[in-house]
């Protein structure tokens, strides 16, 4: 079995979850086909050896430091060409990215480079003899496809949480080496990065949101769920039409039909009942959460998890639960 | 022939003639609208100028103004003939009914001037009390406008008076015509004493101040919103707002046709119609007064809505027509909050009726409950502009509230307002054993009746408990029927209403292919709005079909003792019932629903609200606003279920899945516990189990 | 500003699907195709940006079957000027094959922006719009959730987890559009009868051999119908639970 190049994803000079992700997939294809080795290559700024013992320790054997101050920014041509002059080195079999905010951008660029087939976001890989085979949700994850890749050499992401990050130490070996083009002549510049978490955050972006209706009774209560969303920390805000008619919050918070259509990884309904109109604009959520006094209310039918209750006693008290469990994590 | 008959001659024909080309000028404005044919049924047309024109129905829906009004219409009527009398008079000095009628019916015409002489004398004065001291707030219009309302009173005031004054001095001078049948005028002659000085001579003064009041007058009404009193008749014989044909049906539209533009942004949009509207209002406010949107403090005035269209034409129109007769020019016709205060052709010409006299704000206000078209005392269709320029801003420019384009997109991509999956329509029947057609023609059964669920009674969770309550019923009747499932969708209502002409007959014509498929014949649905549009429009398309809506179908059932009910007569319960207005205005269903609530509980008591039948106010749903934003004002459905909860109803009845999602949220908004019901609800919760 | 949009059919996001007699394809009986949505975005941000500059052309693309001419109308009736279909006879998995059509198709077609959906609903890949860029040597930000353009020059953000970047980029460029960033227009009846009117070319796609192939499709395990965990406070720790190990959002 050939080996697989790894991109070791930073923030930083940080590594990332999906960094380590990505070598556990990469570790585990190797092995269960009859070894091979598992290269990391890192692009930071600076202190690229450092990150030798975390890679390591996932399963990486060979870890690839390319530093430069430029790196310090999303340099994506620059990763990109060398990403694809070490695979183009030869005795690779995949490139493996994750599918993350960088992953997405480079995966398509060193494909293109290598002219080698791509799939990208993919939830589980076989390599055959002669193809590579993975699994991709698609049409917004109610279809799986199979896909079947043609060609020595291919480029997958993986998509996060996807492949477990597990442990299988050893010592790496560290080899340093020079950009394939240099990342401050490049045709995109970052000119800013505005830190997140410090202004609000948009409906339409937070993985969670936490809304209220009209069991809520009143425009202080609100102060519930503006409490629930800050223990998740990256939470947004939101309401039920009837709220924004009746002033309680702003119209540019209203979800549904009228409003804005979401679809968070969590929302959670908080004294809202479910008219057709609400439902129109956040059914799609990934999971859904409804607390309300009234156990015949129609949000229960399309919430995953139902408390019935009053919204004044749980939320606080889930509130604190969800703050403790943050705290933990 | 003496020198005062020529001189007669003389100023009649002057008056006559002025008038004569201020109506033909009128008529050319009129044609720069587009045509239309008004002469269908010319019997439902005449039946309609007799009731609703010289019976004055509609006029009496206001129980103050309705018989002053009507005094001073019928006054006019039956003292036209003695104005004919004084006009022959004129050039005949001698002539008189008298000689060439029988003695009785001489004396009945003498009687009958004086009575409604007296009779319109005495409006008059009610009607300026009205003006000058009572203010009615549908009368409140601009300084223009009173003063106009004054000088017509006056005038009309003056005819009156100077009648009397003619008859009075004629019998002191010892005119044996003024016979005891003239009591008001011998009354008057009473009041002179009979020691006037040359009383033939006052006699002709006031025949002459008679004749030239009648001139001025005549010759005043085209520059006044008195224009009615000529057009008025005209109007509600064109009129279709009464039928001929169904009630609120919208006009269909080529769409493959050859046009700079589709819909109305200008008077040269409307039809001839149209504005022949415009000439008829005579700003009484009674459409404003029933406007949901105006009465809960949205910009929309139905009112307003038809004078900004005559004041529009009659600035385009002169334009236009290449109307040379400027010295003729209407200034006295004042407009409602839209004078634009264009001078130039060119100004005139670069605006328009619409942003420039009606804003958009205004159009997508309406809730096209038709509460305007049913007030209108003659037949002015307001709803018909309004749909127009709906039209116009939808597929010409594409402007619209940003919200209702989801429900655009989502009917053209889903064939539902609301982004549900089209596989999922049939879902509230499963366990039901109901089947679809394409089942039931599969088994190779033929059902008798189609169930059309709509849109709300397929995807709102509280809707569909109607759906279900409403299917129990069929079945428990044993009534051969089925639903489409998944072949159901949208008829395209709702983007006709908001204008999407496109979009709705993409979706009509669709929906008549698939019924079409299946040989329906007859169609019940628990929606009003479906019940209209499937019914009432569809046969423009060539889709015609028996459609009966739920309420009438289960009162029938009832009546005919087919409904499998509890012996017992159950709680008993007082019952607001809630009038949709697609069922109501738009198709006279107001017994239907009420009789269901009586025949399923015996025991019930049935109140009304303040506004209801065919004064209900709109639940606020109508007119696509259930996909639009309330911003301005009150909640229309706020108003209306304090209406309701008023009554001290402990249940309130609808039966319409729209008006149910609103008045629930009344109900909401109001913090009471009133349960809201579909009368399929009532009737479904008595089956026997 | 000559721009390019590069276009994808695709089925309603609200479908149910069903797999394919034959396993490795969906079932499109009854489902509603239109502009994907991402590709709708795209095409609002290119008309926008024509209209704030003045006098320009904004030209779609698409490769795929016959079928993607309705989304090309589509996208003219919105107010895009003409039209290149790039004909295949189905759509591709392979992302690659698809950009290496485009930008052959592109490369003299002298555009200073060409704007792609950040990626299509249908194949969920994301990869034409980087790898064209990549293809042609032009500049690229994926995913910008806004776009300006100003003296030859383009400033965008993107949204990342947590941060938010702002990049400045030189044209000619290849930027793939985020939801979000502008509302796209509805198509007037007055649009849709001038789009009828509107030259649409039709040529060949390069595509090559595919090498990225659909060898099965099937629907993921049905979501766990919904269920009330419970009354009250006494609930709310057995939520965290479920929230940590099952639906893993905590």
């Amino acid at each position: 079995m050939p080996n697989i190049l790894v991109f070791a994803e930073t923030r930083g000079s940080a590594l990332r979850k999906v960094a380590f992700e990505a070598i556990s997939a990469a570790r585990a294809l190797v092995d269960a086909n009859g070894g091979g080795q598992v290269h990391a290559l890192c692009a930071v700024p600076s202190g690229g050896a450092a990150l030798a013992g975390q890679l390591g320790q996932h399963g990486a054997d060979v870890v690839v430091t390319v530093e430069h101050p430029g790196f310090a920014n999303f340099a994506r041509e620059a990763v990109a060409a060398t990403l694809a002059a070490r695979a183009q080195g030869g005795g690779y079999r995949a490139v493996l990215l994750g599918f993350s905010a960088q992953g997405r951008d480079l995966a398509p660029r060193v494909a293109a480079k290598l002219d080698a087939p791509i799939a990208t976001d993919v939830t589980e890989i076989r390599i055959a003899v002669d193809a590579v085979v993975v699994k991709h949700p698609v049409y917004a994850n109610k279809v799986i496809a199979t896909l079947q890749l043609d060609g020595p050499l291919v480029v997958l992401s993986t998509r996060p949480g996807s492949f477990a990050a597990v442990e299988a130490p050893r010592t790496a070996t560290v080899e340093s080496a020079a950009p394939a083009s240099d990342p401050s002549g490049e045709k995109v510049v970052v000119k800013e990065m505005q830190e997140g978490g410090k202004g609000k955050i948009d409906l339409g972006e937070a993985p969670v949101i936490v809304a209220g209706g009209r069991g809520l009774k009143a425009p202080e209560n609100f102060k519930l769920v503006e409490d629930l969303a800050a223990a998740f920390g990256n939470a947004a805000v939101g309401a039920t039409r009837a709220v924004t008619d009746e002033g309680w919050r702003p119209h540019s918070d209203q979800i549904g039909q009228t409003g804005r259509q979401v679809s968070p990884q969590l929302y959670v309904a908080v004294g809202i009942s479910g008219a057709i109109q609400h439902l129109a604009g956040m059914r799609s959520s990934k999971t859904i959460v409804a607390i309300n006094k009234d156990k015949e209310a129609p949000i229960f039918k399309v919430a995953d998890y139902g408390i019935v209750g009053d919204v004044m006693e749980v939320v606080p008290a889930l509130t604190q639960a969800v703050r403790e469990a943050k705290a933990h994590s | 022939m003496t020198t005062s008959n020529v001189v007669f001659l003389l100023i009649v024909t002057a008056g006559a003639g002025f008038f004569a080309l201020n109506v033909q000028r009128l008529v050319r404005y009129l044609r720069i609208g587009l045509a239309e044919n008004r002469t269908n049924e010319p019997g439902v047309r005449v039946k309609n100028v007799l009731s609703i024109g010289i019976a004055q129905s509609k006029i009496f829906r206001d129980h103050i103004a309705g018989p002053m009004h009507a005094a001073i219409f019928w006054g006019f009527i039956v003292l036209t003939a003695g104005t004919v009398e004084i006009l022959i008079q004129g050039v005949f000095s001698d002539f008189s009914y008298d000689a060439i009628l029988p003695e009785p019916v001489y004396r009945f015409y003498a009687f009958s001037q004086d009575g409604f002489a007296l009779l319109v004398l005495g409006a008059i004065g009610f009607a300026l009390y009205r003006r000058l001291v009572l203010h009615p707030r549908r009368l409140e219009g601009d300084k223009l406008e009173h003063t106009d309302a004054l000088i017509i009173l006056s005038l009309i005031g003056g005819l009156m008076l100077t009648l009397l004054l003619t008859n009075a001095y004629a019998y002191l001078a010892g005119s044996t015509l003024v016979g005891p049948e003239k009591f008001a005028s011998r009354l008057t002659a009473q009041m002179l004493g009979r020691s006037v000085t040359s009383p033939g001579y006052w006699a002709g003064v006031f025949w002459w101040g008679h004749v030239v009041i009648l001139l001025i007058f005549l010759n005043y009404l085209p520059y006044s919103k008195h224009l009615h009193v000529i057009t008025s008749l005209i109007n509600v014989f064109f009129s279709n707002t009464s039928g001929p044909g169904q009630k609120g049906v919208m006009r269909p539209m080529d769409l493959e046709a050859d046009v700079e533009q589709f819909g109305a942004s200008d008077v040269d949009h409307l039809t001839w119609k149209n504005l022949l509207d415009g000439y008829s209002c005579t700003e009484c406010g009674r459409c404003t007064a029933a406007c949901p949107a105006n009465i809960t403090g949205k910009p929309l005035s139905p009112r307003k809505i038809v004078i900004n269209t005559r004041q529009r034409l009659m600035e385009k129109a002169p334009l236009a027509t290449g109307d040379r007769m400027e010295f003729i020019h209407p200034r006295l016709v004042h407009g409602e909050g839209g004078a634009t205060g264009a001078e130039t052709a060119s100004q005139v010409l670069g605006e328009r009726l619409l942003d420039n006299y009606i804003t958009e704000e205004e159009l997508w206000a309406c809730t096209s409950c038709r509460a305007c078209v049913q007030e209108c005392p003659v037949s002015i269709d307001q709803l018909d502009i309004i749909n127009q320029m709906r039209r116009y801003l939808v597929l010409s420019e594409s402007r619209f509230p940003e919200e209702i384009q989801p429900a655009f997109e989502s009917l053209e991509r889903n064939g539902s307002p609301w982004a549900f999956s089209p596989a999922d329509r049939g879902r509230w029947a499963e366990g039901m054993d109901i089947p679809t057609m394409a089942e039931a023609m599969e088994r190779g059964q033929r059902p008798d009746i189609l169930f059309w669920v709509g849109c709300m009674g397929s995807f709102d969770d509280r809707a569909k408990k109607i759906t279900v309550a409403f299917a129990r019923i069929l079945k428990a009747c044993g009534i051969n029927f089925a639903i489409l499932g998944q072949e159901e969708h949208c008829h395209g209502d709702p983007a006709r209403r908001m204008g999407n002409e496109y979009l709705y007959q993409m979706l009509a014509k669709d929906t008549i292919g698939t019924l079409d498929r299946y040989d329906v014949k007859t169609i019940v649905t628990s929606c009003p709005h479906c019940f209209h549009q499937i019914g009432n429009e569809f046969p423009d398309f060539g889709g015609n079909y028996e459609v009966i809506h739920h309420s009438t179908f289960i009162e029938r059932l009832l009546e005919q003792n087919l409904v499998p009910l509890q012996g017992e007569d159950g709680k008993r319960l007082t019952v607001a019932y809630h009038d949709s207005c697609y069922l109501g205005r738009y198709n006279d269903i107001y017994d239907a629903p009420r009789a269901t609530l009586k025949r399923a509980l015996p025991v019930v008591d049935i109140v009304e609200p303040k506004r209801s039948r065919d004064r209900g106010l709109c639940c606020g749903a109508g007119g696509g606003r259930m996909w639009m934003e309330e911003r301005q004002g009150k909640r229309i459905n706020v108003e209306r279920t304090e209406e309701l909860l008023a009554t001290g109803a402990d249940t309130i009845a609808v039966a319409c899945p729209f008006c149910m999602t609103m008045i629930s949220d009344g109900v909401k908004a109001a913090e009471s516990d009133v349960p809201v019901l579909d009368i399929a609800e009532v009737v479904a919760g008595q089956l026997v189990s | 500003m000559k721009i390019a949009v590069c276009l994808k059919r695709t089925p309603d996001s609200e479908s149910r699907f069903r797999i394919a007699a034959n396993g490795a394809a969906i079932d499109e009986t009854g489902l509603k195709f239109d502009i994907d949505d991402f590709a709708s975005y795209a095409v609002e941000v290119a008309l926008q940006i024509n209209e704030k500059q003045g006098p320009g052309e904004t030209v779609a693309f698409a490769v795929g079957p016959d079928s993607v001419q309705e989304t090309l109308r589509k996208a003219m009736s919105m107010g895009v000027d003409r039209a290149i279909q790039l004909k295949t006879d189905a759509t591709t998995y392979d992302g690659l094959a698809i950009a290496k059509a485009l930008a052959a198709e592109l490369k003299a077609g002298g555009f200073d922006l060409i704007l792609f959906g950040k990626h299509a609903f249908d194949t969920s890949g994301g990869v034409a719009g980087t790898a064209t860029a990549e293809l042609l040597g032009v500049a690229c930000v994926t995913a910008a959730s806004k776009l300006e353009i100003a003296n030859g020059k383009g400033t965008a953000r993107r949204e990342l987890e947590g941060v938010a970047e702002i990049d400045e980029f030189s044209l000619p460029a290849v930027v793939t559009i985020d939801e979000g960033i502008a509302r796209p227009r509805y198509p007037s009846l007055k649009g849709i009868m001038a789009a009828k009117k509107k030259p649409l070319e039709t040529k060949p796609a390069q595509l090559g051999q595919p090498r990225v192939t659909v060898k099965k499709m099937e629907l993921p395990p049905d979501r766990p119908p919904g269920r009330i965990i419970g009354d009250g406070v006494a609930a709310v720790p057995e939520l965290v639970r479920l929230l940590r190990t099952e639906a893993k959002v905590l």
